[in-house]
């Protein structure tokens, strides 16, 4: 009766580890789709104060960490004409990890058509990042921030 | 009491390891710390015999060759010992003199922008030549180097194969005995005594002695070790991956890869990102903290070797990590992430050896203590005794050799 009990006690613990274990592999796989997203940019924002809207098109694709690459930033007015003589700075880093970006990029080039050549960017850790640009144009100042998960 | 049992079980077996299993984006993360992913060697280093099998051979010669020392007893190979990793097992390197820095690994080094813990040189050529000059660890100077070069049969032949015809530097009344811009009077009288003209000759053979021995430590590459060949077992299929890596390793490569935060900075197929963080270890007894980054940032602008020098070929263009390069707060105290590639040959750890073992090192990071200059980028782990066991554990499956043949690992045959 006893070694009829323990092998029913043992039958179910081995019930117990197979649930546990397809509870925890579908847990783990659901986790997985929320944080499996390529590198990307969220694209075509409007400035805090929306003066103007601003996108990137980043010269590497994906955007993967370790790498210098460029990106052509693109900054338009609201009513869509093109911001032409705008001085661009930019800042980023890492809010959880209290640190900056690992390169200080700039604007070398202004394109034209309000298209402007910004090298130097570099990210040297995966996770959350943010890109804040300052745009002026004559007496207008605003900025934008564009948050990246590598 | 079901659930007791419940909550007991899912502890147990998720502290044993058994129960473990990597999601899609956790084995993208190993993925990316596969060696198989380790790309091409860059080719942007202002080096035209980077990738030269006779450059290479002479940098071999050159690089265990002791006549490159005031004292005639130190090589490059004296602190990079083959045995060690290429390492020299000291707390700080010991030359003619005692330096304030741990030797770092020459392994894989070709691929990183910044040379040196504080990244006070941007290529393998520039920084191979530093050394030569230091009072602390070869003491030589460019003009004793380039006589050894114009004189010795074999390496002026070698020389000459290379970069052309060489000047014989015979004349003492233009080429004195010793000479050099180094932080020593007499050897710097003797430079400055020298014609513009003749400095400029003289520096461009030493320059092709730095580029010469970088192309040999090129060739100084790390080879696939255990947790390259769980990575392939995992993503292929074709190996059971326990018979690879232990229940602890495992775990402990978990760990690395998420609560430890390891893998933060020592990231990709290298283990590091070959940037600089303050993590707060402390400074060796009797020495004030380094400054670390932020003192080489000027240091490296001014570098007359560095990727915008009058003695590279490279494009201005193509040096991007010295165009933008970053200076600021976030720098002091900072120092460069080392790879982790053959750790466990490379004690004692951290720019000056503060640290003895991995256990002592996994010990600073779960405590991540107050910095004595600058801010500890890192936070506090939490890691229990035994996470931080499988940890260690998990690092010492990441020994493998050296790509390179054996003949490349011991100084040259005379012939």
């Amino acid at each position: 009766m006893a070694s009829t009990n323990l092998i029913a006690l043992t039958k179910s613990l081995k019930l117990m580890k197979t649930v546990l274990v397809a509870l925890f592999l579908f847990s783990t796989l659901a986790w997985a789709e929320d944080h499996s997203v390529q590198p990307r940019a969220e694209k075509s924002r409007l400035t805090e104060k929306q003066h103007f809207e601003v996108w990137f098109t980043s010269h590497l694709d994906p955007i993967v960490i370790n790498t210098m690459h460029a990106w052509t930033l693109h900054i338009q007015h609201r009513s869509g004409e093109p911001v032409t003589d705008a001085i661009v700075r930019i800042e980023g880093g890492m809010p959880e990890h209290d640190h900056g970006l690992p390169t200080r990029p700039r604007i070398t080039q202004n394109l034209g058509n309000g298209e402007y050549l910004l090298e130097g960017m570099k990210f040297h850790m995966g996770g959350q990042w943010q890109v804040t640009l300052s745009i002026q144009q004559d007496k207008i100042l605003d900025r934008v921030t564009f948050d990246l998960n590598l | 009491m079901v659930i007791l049992i419940i909550l007991t079980s899912a502890i147990w077996y998720t502290q044993s390891g058994k129960g473990m299993a990597w999601t899609p984006s956790e084995i993208t993360l190993l993925r990316s710390l596969w060696i198989a992913n380790l790309p091409s060697l860059p080719t942007n280093t202002g080096n035209p015999v980077a990738d030269n099998p006779l450059a290479a051979k002479l940098g071999h010669r050159l690089f265990f060759d002791t006549r490159l020392s005031a004292n005639g007893k130190i090589s490059c190979a004296s602190c990079h010992q083959p045995s060690h990793h290429f390492t020299d097992g000291l707390k700080v390197a010991e030359g003619l003199g005692t330096g304030a820095r741990n030797t770092m690994s020459i392994v894989g080094m070709a691929y990183s922008p910044w040379l040196f813990w504080d990244g006070r040189k941007d290529s393998l050529w520039a920084q191979a030549l530093s050394p030569l000059e230091n009072p602390l660890e070869h003491g030589s100077s460019r003009m004793q180097l380039v006589h050894l070069v114009a004189q010795d049969k074999i390496y002026r032949e070698q020389y000459e194969n290379l970069f052309g015809p060489m000047d014989s530097f015979s004349d003492s009344s233009r080429f004195p005995v010793a000479a050099g811009p180094v932080d020593n009077k007499s050897l710097n009288e003797s430079w400055q005594s020298m014609s513009s003209d003749d400095q400029t000759a003289v520096t461009e053979v030493f320059t092709n002695i730095g580029k010469a021995l970088a192309a040999y430590e090129r060739m100084l590459l790390p080879t696939a070790a255990r947790f390259d060949h769980y990575v392939e077992a995992l993503v292929t299929g074709n190996q059971e991956t326990r018979e690879i890596l232990s229940q602890d390793e495992r775990a402990g490569l978990k760990l690395f890869t998420g609560k430890a935060q390891c893998i933060n900075c020592h990231n990709g197929p290298l283990f590091t990102n070959h940037e600089f963080h303050n993590t707060a270890v402390l400074s060796s007894p009797g020495s004030l903290p380094s400054k670390g980054r932020i003192n080489a940032v000027q240091s490296v602008l001014e570098d007359p070797f560095n990727c915008l020098g009058e003695f590279t070929d490279i494009n201005p263009g193509e040096c991007t990590e010295l165009r933008f390069i970053r200076t600021g707060e976030n720098l002091v105290g900072a120092h460069k992430t080392p790879s982790l590639r053959n750790i466990e040959d490379t004690a004692p750890y951290m720019h000056a050896g503060q640290l003895a073992t991995l256990e002592e090192v996994i010990d600073h990071y779960n405590r991540a203590p107050a910095a004595m200059v600058g801010h500890n980028e890192a936070r506090e782990l939490s890691l229990g005794r035994k996470e931080k066991k499988q940890l260690e554990a998990f690092l010492h499956t990441l020994t493998g050799s050296i790509t390179a043949d054996p003949e490349w690992l011991t100084a040259p045959e005379t012939p």
